[in-house]
């Protein structure tokens, strides 16, 4: 299924392809920052590490954007099946870290199928959508079979237990179902269903994760745990100022005052170097590429390009707007890493393959003139 | 393609273009939140968050956890942990740690004392991350650094426990040692347990056991002063100490093991062929464990590696051996099994075997004669065992080789325990591309050729024939305690299976094994005691690459390398055995005049104590019996 067209070249979206390799640049100086003090001098850096991921990552990007979209979307299931049983597998095979089990060892990498499934489940529901359209807003019980699409990874990857990624596939949802349309009676029953389940819900959390909620409104609650977490994490962001401390120089980074630093909380490492000047050029980059995403979804020439584009660009919005609220202490702490920047293989192939997707849809929007 | 050209006609491009407007203004509404929220932290609160960092004093520090300690059978501690006192430094933007390291040694060297070169430290440093200098100092360099101590800016003694081997060199490859944590180990290492600095095990029972003699280590929040030390703790999550692990080694067997080897290259084992359980398991030459706590010295290490006798490595378990005559009991099963002969067969021997244009000598050049299986054993002759070889074929003879566990490691709990080789026609096809000669079967009947055992399996065949053909897996660790005494884990005997064996062979073989010590003309007739009756077999085998023919054989073994290794094998007492020894002595001559008699100070040892118990016990008996009498 693979063209070479000569237009894939010519109409190939460069806006989008820079914005990426910047932004995991970007990354890659603040892996290396929030690395540069490990007293360890053994261990194979974090930074080259990364590299080797990003590289991956492009080569992911590649086979995303050479192959046909609808094709791929012709085999959604499949590969929505395969992913399903990639979460299987952590559960049976799988590792335990710091208490959750989500990776599967391949070849020599560890990798979690949770990350993949984030964009699964978006092919899986544009091919549901795109096969069932009604050019009318859907009701509930057309929302029937898409729900069973997303619960089932959603209560696997609860049990694992990651409270964050449950979340971005339940908001991913909600968000592809605003995209196509919910009639408003269904939108009131299923808000109101919402509200009556929440406290059920709960019950369902682990104790760690009532604790994060319940710390994220009082930090002070448990200062050695995520509530040290929130703290540290707003000093570092603070004592950046306007300008920063410089590259390198952040105390607190240095410090390591955050552990895994490099992971979730490394917002907190790029603004505490580069200040409230850095943090808005991120802010505005972010802003850029998921503006871009949605003028590729609704400006795609076909239904199931729209909707894979807007799920890709929803999905890069959630994590931003998630991940960074939580670093300045305005949501809770919920294990979300932020797209591009934070350290972390499975995530940046993930999203790098997802954005070669977008690029896909991009460029095609030339070819297929109906 | 016509479904894809029908569904195009239905959406109508740009029929989400109402839905941009408001998409556009949720994303406009939650990336400003965050910069206002990020203009308030840093621009508006700026200032006094980075007067909070400034002061930001508060480090999490690491609890070392204890580790478990090891003790033997009879509970005696074999493993124990002492404070280790570290110095480390702390350098910030004013420190450099070359000066102090400079000042440190011009102190030392007032006293005569030297600082010694850390492998770990490369000289690199960042601000205020502590780097140790050196460790497990003693008490005179540690009484320098405290008295200079205002000299000594940013330095800090810290106590950390290190492991005491109380034994050294005796038990050093069994137990093994710890060291820090490598990079591969840490890459490797996704359970995510281990950080930079951690100790753990890297050879042995420390080594397999690691796990659960590591324990947890602990996490500390601390408030700091300017110079870097704890003044404050702010609330801590406690270590929690590794688990204790109980041996099956019976220490005084295994120091009688150590002593009867003396400085000579080689091995023992002791088993307890009733169950498995590792008495006893010597390697020579070895290593002095405790070197390897403060850091060992590249010095030392290259000694140790660069040593051409080997001390690191454990020939107990990774020792290959041509098994020699030890090997024949092996022979002598499979050919009474398979009904090729009875005990009353005899063969011939006049010294020599003849297959083909090739000769095959006996030991005893002038021959045994008529011979037959029980005094073919006693006596240990190899033409008999030659023609039972040319008999059975190498197949068959490996069939009843795998069954007594030769081959293949027996997962002794232990890291590097290597299986031995017991070749088969289609090994040899496969790994040497050219098929097998009958001549190599000749060899292999006598345990010679391409055959290799370790001393544990020797020991293993002995102590299962001695118990009547159960085979078990060696056992080291008997259970795992927690470090308040409670018993966290017994590991259970474990049956590896039964010799496909009648009762009678066994007690045919067994027999013949009780006349080589017992009968006169044995070749193992120096073990021959009152208290037990001990079956057993001597082996000399030959090292690989010693031509068959006689002249050039003594030229070549003038050389020491090529010595023979000598080996004996038995278990005690004959009938009901309680321990299975197998002593493996290299370059050392003759089974019977070398390795016999480490084995028997081992069992006089294991005897004695017997003996001394029983007796003991015997006069509590009279005593109580003695008080009841009016």
């Amino acid at each position: 299924m693979i063209k070479l067209d000569r237009r894939l070249i010519l109409n190939f979206d460069w806006t989008l392809f820079i914005l990426i390799i910047l932004l995991s640049g970007i990354g890659l100086l603040n892996i290396y920052s929030a690395g540069f003090s490990l007293t360890d001098f053994h261990r194979t850096p974090l930074y080259v590490k990364q590299i080797q991921w990003i590289l991956i990552g492009v080569a992911g990007m590649a086979c995303a954007f050479f192959m046909d979209y609808r094709f791929i979307a012709r085999h959604a299931y499949i590969i929505y099946g395969i992913s399903i049983l990639l979460l299987l597998v952590v559960f049976t095979a799988g590792y335990t870290t710091r208490g959750s089990q989500r990776w599967v060892a391949i070849g020599g990498f560890t990798f979690q199928p949770s990350e993949l499934v984030k964009l699964t489940i978006i092919l899986a529901l544009a091919k549901y959508f795109d096969r069932h359209q009604l050019g009318r807003n859907c009701r509930l019980r057309d929302l029937f079979p898409p729900f069973l699409i997303v619960i089932l990874p959603f209560l696997f990857i609860l049990k694992q237990p990651d409270l964050g990624t449950g979340l971005i596939l339940l908001i991913l949802f909600l968000s592809i179902i605003f995209f196509v349309g919910l009639d408003w009676k269904s939108l009131l029953i299923a808000a109101v269903s919402g509200v009556i389940l929440a406290p059920i819900s709960w019950h369902l959390l682990k104790d760690y994760q009532k604790g994060r909620i319940l710390t994220f409104f009082n930090p002070e609650r448990d200062p050695l745990g995520s509530g040290y977490h929130i703290i540290q994490s707003m000093i570092a962001v603070g004592s950046g100022g306007l300008l920063g401390k410089g590259f390198l120089k952040g105390s607190q980074t240095q410090l390591k005052f955050l552990p895994e630093q490099q992971t979730d909380f490394i917002f907190s490492v790029f603004a505490e170097e580069w200040g409230f000047i850095g943090g808005l050029i991120l802010m505005i980059m972010f802003l850029l590429l998921i503006l871009w995403g949605l003028k590729i979804s609704i400006h795609s020439k076909d239904y199931l390009g729209a909707i894979v584009a807007f799920g890709i660009t929803s999905l890069i919005f959630w994590e931003v707007f998630i991940n960074i609220g939580m670093v300045l202490g305005i949501l809770p702490v919920v294990g979300i890493p932020l797209p591009f920047l934070s350290y972390g293989g499975s995530a940046m192939v993930v999203l790098m393959t997802a954005v070669g997707l977008l690029m896909n849809i991009s460029v095609r929007r030339f070819i297929l003139q109906s | 393609m016509q479904e894809i050209h029908d569904r195009l006609d239905r959406y109508e491009p740009g029929q989400f273009k109402n839905k941009f407007k408001i998409l556009f203004v949720i994303v406009s509404i939650a990336l400003t939140l965050i910069v206002m929220r990020l203009w308030y932290l840093q621009v508006i609160k700026g200032n006094e968050l980075r007067q909070r960092s400034e002061n930001n004093s508060v480090r999490l520090r690491k609890i070392k956890s204890m580790r478990g300690l090891v003790l033997d059978t009879g509970r005696q501690v074999l493993v124990d942990n002492q404070p280790s006192f570290d110095l480390v430094f702390v350098p910030n933007r004013t420190r450099d740690a070359n000066t102090i390291i400079e000042k440190i040694r011009t102190l030392y060297v007032k006293r005569s004392l030297t600082l010694s070169s850390l492998s770990s430290f490369t000289g690199k440093v960042k601000p205020l991350v502590p780097v140790t200098i050196e460790r497990n100092i003693s008490m005179e360099k540690l009484a320098v650094v405290e008295t200079h101590a205002l000299e000594l800016p940013g330095v800090v003694v810290e106590v950390t426990p290190v492991r005491q081997y109380l034994n050294g060199k005796m038990t050093a490859q069994v137990i093994g040692f710890t060291g820090e944590v490598s990079r591969e180990e840490l890459d490797y290492d996704i359970s995510d347990l281990l950080t930079p600095g951690d100790i753990i095990g890297k050879f042995g029972i420390e080594k397999f056991l690691d796990a659960h003699l590591r324990g947890k280590n602990g996490a500390e929040q601390v408030e700091v002063n300017v110079a870097g030390k704890a003044v404050r703790s702010l609330g801590r999550i406690q270590s929690e100490p590794g688990d204790n692990v109980v041996l099956s080694i019976d220490l005084a067997l295994q120091e009688e093991a150590w002593k009867a080897l003396g400085d000579r290259p080689g091995a023992v084992v002791v088993l307890d062929p009733r169950n498995g359980a590792v008495l006893a398991l010597v390697s020579s030459p070895s290593f002095d464990p405790n070197l390897f706590n403060g850091g060992i010295s590249s010095d030392d290490w290259e000694k140790l590696t660069g040593n051409r006798r080997h001390p690191m490595e454990n020939r107990s378990i990774s020792g290959q051996y041509p098994p020699g005559s030890t090997y024949k009991p092996i022979i002598a099963a499979a050919a009474l099994e398979e009904g090729l002969i009875t005990p009353e067969t005899t063969f011939y021997c006049n010294g020599t075997f003849e297959l083909g244009n090739r000769i095959f000598r006996c030991w005893n050049a002038k021959g045994h004669g008529h011979i037959s299986l029980h005094r073919a054993i006693v006596e240990s002759c190899d033409v008999y065992f030659y023609n039972l070889g040319k008999l059975l074929g190498v197949d068959k003879i490996a069939a009843y080789a795998q069954a007594f566990g030769l081959g293949a490691p027996l997962g002794i709990d232990l890291t590097r325990e290597k299986g031995g080789l017991i070749p088969t026609k289609q090994w040899k096809l496969s790994r040497m591309k050219e098929p097998w000669q009958q001549g190599e079967t000749i060899s292999i009947s006598i345990g010679q050729g391409f055959n290799l055992v370790t001393p544990l399996q020797l020991a293993n065949i002995y102590a299962t024939l001695g118990n009547g053909g159960t085979l078990y897996r060696p056992r080291l660790v008997k259970q795992l305690e927690s470090s308040s005494g409670l018993v966290v884990k017994e590991y259970e005997t474990e049956k590896l299976g039964v010799l496909p064996l009648s009762p009678q062979t066994v007690q045919i073989i067994n027999k013949a094994l009780w006349g080589v010590v017992n009968e006169k003309g044995g070749t193992g007739y120096i073990l021959k005691r009152k208290e037990a009756d001990v079956a057993g077999k001597t082996g000399t085998s030959q090292v690989i690459g010693l031509p068959q023919d006689a002249k050039a054989r003594k030229a070549k073994r003038v050389s020491a390398d090529f010595q023979d290794h000598a080996l004996f094998a038995c278990f005690a007492p004959y009938g009901n055995p309680e321990i299975a020894v197998a002593v493996i002595l290299e370059n050392a001559g003759h089974g019977g005049t070398a390795a016999a008699p480490v084995a028997r100070k081992i069992i006089d040892a294991y005897f004695a104590r017997k003996h001394t118990i029983q007796s003991r016990l015997q006069g509590i008996a009279d005593d109580e019996g003695g008080t009841r009498k009016p």
